[in-house]
């Protein structure tokens, strides 16, 4: 699989203040990457460089097989972006919009008003299209955004937040939208404090906090920092087994948790029926073995916590 | 270049739904060209005798030979046709400023920046939707002032002074110069500051050389003649190139981002 976007030891600085520290990565062709990271963590400027809108410090990247730095014009072109706010001119009307930055994407008229009656109709916004944006709700003026990114049918797609403020039913609406465009082979570069949005979405994940501190899918994420877990539930009381069940050699880590014991396990395929076994052997009444999943939210936790060289509450297990 | 005209297009039909923007636009220059002959015409309605209060005014040699009524109406009529100067200077004032601040503060700028479009061509466009305006404006407010004194004025001498060949080669080859460099200066500012008010409140600044003009004349150290609107013109024309190029090498697409964005 190719990749859409490569970066090589990409950073950037202002003055003495470092933004992105040796960011390398790469994104195969037709996938949904999710970019986490706090507040000020330099995600906004990091997108900024993958877009051609400001210059690395050192470091080269490629971006829709285009060179950054040297083809930067052409980047632009075959990329689309979502700012965090929709910047959209609030005296024109939805349609106008889009025909403007259809013409300034390369797109003749006719094929401008083409797409753009194609993404209004698309995003439940044709019957609007001649009213003046300033009157849009967030979530209409968010999908107007989304739409005006899409226009030009870019290759590789930056979202700045593509859900934030809006009602649960425009989020639906722009994350089925996001997983259509993943169906239709776009990458997709997402960019969110929405955790579970990005757990459904993403197929790769990046926490990054001025450099990458992980990227992964969020399966191995969650199975590499945590290893994999089982609930146990079981008739007597919980507290009397946690010990007995920690020592048990195949057992990374062990806690109280929503009732049961919460087991992290390097394979609970293999190893649920041993602890199983050793449970009822040692007269523990077991009433359900469920899988654990810890959520995206947790590692992301745990790593930035790290980072920061802070040591969260429930490390052992997540 | 037909980027260029994309943005100007778009600039336009958003101007148009600006009607204060457009009032504040036409009404300066309106009255700079209807003013003058009210007043003309007063002059010539209340004629005064004692014409040694024109002062340096005088020493133009075109003035030499008409009645004091006459005289009356012609240096009146001089001195406010040069400030028909000020409309190419007020006209892109208001509208260029605007012009990269505003996107700015309607938060369109990053979009517009991340499009396929050259830093040229977008101030290109952007310099396009104020100079169009402030030399058509200029031209008709300078006909409507032509038209007006030719009705008023007591006799064709004081109309061939007010409408001299200096005057006119000025206003044709000086509106386009001055509303450049205007222009520049405002998307030199604008690239430079958050508000709209400070790059207009700079640009201001610009007026200053016209008014030495105007004092120039009224004492007498200055005549409109046809050399004098041509060495005028030449200058402007220098002034204006080199504005419009440091306004383009002002305008960084990165700095305005990351520094004033």
């Amino acid at each position: 699989m190719t990749n859409a976007l490569e970066t090589r030891g990409l950073t950037r600085t202002f003055g003495t203040r470092v933004a992105v520290e040796d960011l390398t990565l790469s994104i195969p062709a037709g996938s949904v990457f999710g970019f986490l990271g706090p507040n000020g963590a330099g995600k906004t400027t990091t997108v900024r460089m993958l877009a051609a809108l400001i210059a690395p410090t050192a470091g080269t990247a490629t971006v829709a097989g285009y060179q950054l730095g040297a083809q930067d014009h052409a980047i632009r072109r075959s990329v689309g972006i979502l700012t965090e706010n929709p910047g959209l001119y609030d005296r024109l009307s939805a349609r106008q919009n889009l025909l403007f930055f259809g013409r300034l994407y390369d797109l003749d008229a006719a094929t401008a008003e083409a797409q753009a009656e194609r993404y209004l109709r698309l995003l439940d916004l044709w019957d609007r299209r001649d009213d003046p944006v300033g009157g849009f709700s967030k979530g209409m003026r968010q999908k107007l955004a989304i739409a005006r990114a899409l226009l030009h049918e870019p290759q590789v797609v930056f979202l700045d937040e593509p859900s934030a403020g809006l009602d649960p039913e425009a989020a639906r609406t722009v994350r089925e939208f996001i997983k259509s465009l993943r169906s239709a082979g776009r990458t997709i570069f997402l960019t969110t404090h929405n955790l579970p949005e990005a757990d459904e979405l993403c197929d790769l994940i990046g926490v990054f906090r001025t450099r990458l501190l992980r990227v992964d899918t969020p399966r191995n994420l969650r199975a590499g920092l945590f290893g994999r877990g089982t609930l146990v539930r079981l008739a007597q009381s919980p507290e009397r087994w946690l010990e007995p069940i920690r020592r048990l050699p195949f057992v990374r880590a062990a806690e109280l948790r929503q009732g049961g014991i919460a087991v992290t396990l390097d394979d609970p395929d293999a190893q649920n029926p041993l602890l199983v076994q050793a449970l009822v052997s040692a007269g523990a009444g077991v009433r359900y073995v469920e899988p654990l999943d810890h959520s995206l939210e947790d590692v992301y936790l745990e790593l930035v916590r790290s980072d920061s060289g802070e040591r969260p509450p429930d490390a052992a297990t997540g | 270049m037909h980027k260029a005209w994309i943005i100007l297009s778009k600039e336009w039909r958003e101007l148009l739904t600006e009607r204060s923007l457009i009032l504040s636009t036409l009404l300066p220059p309106l009255l700079l060209a209807l003013m003058p002959v009210i007043i003309t015409f007063a002059v010539g309605q209340s004629p005064d005798d004692d014409i040694s209060e024109l002062g340096g005014a005088l020493a133009d040699p075109a003035l030499a030979g008409l009645s004091t009524l006459e005289l009356g109406q012609a240096v009146i009529g001089r001195q406010f046709g040069l400030l028909l100067l000020l409309t190419p200077l007020i006209v892109p004032s208001v509208i260029a400023s605007y012009s990269i601040v505003g996107e700015k503060t309607r938060r369109t700028l990053e979009p517009l920046l991340a499009a396929p479009i050259h830093s040229w061509e977008l101030l290109l466009g952007k310099s396009l939707v104020a100079l169009i305006p402030a030399v058509a404006i200029t031209w008709v407010g300078a006909a409507i002032f032509v038209g007006g004194m030719a009705l008023v004025a007591v006799s064709p001498q004081v109309l061939a002074a007010i409408v001299s060949p200096g005057w006119l080669l000025a206003l044709i080859l000086c509106t386009p110069s001055l509303a450049l460099i205007m222009i520049a200066a405002c998307v030199a500012i604008s690239s430079r500051v958050n508000d709209p008010r400070t790059a207009q409140q700079v640009s201001a600044v610009a007026v200053v050389p016209l008014l030495g003009l105007f004092f120039g004349q009224l004492v007498g150290v200055i005549v409109l003649s046809p050399a004098f609107a041509l060495g005028m013109a030449v200058i402007l024309g220098v002034i204006a190139a080199l504005s419009v190029w440091g306004a383009t090498g002002l305008f960084q697409r990165e700095t305005i981002l990351t520094r004033w964005g």
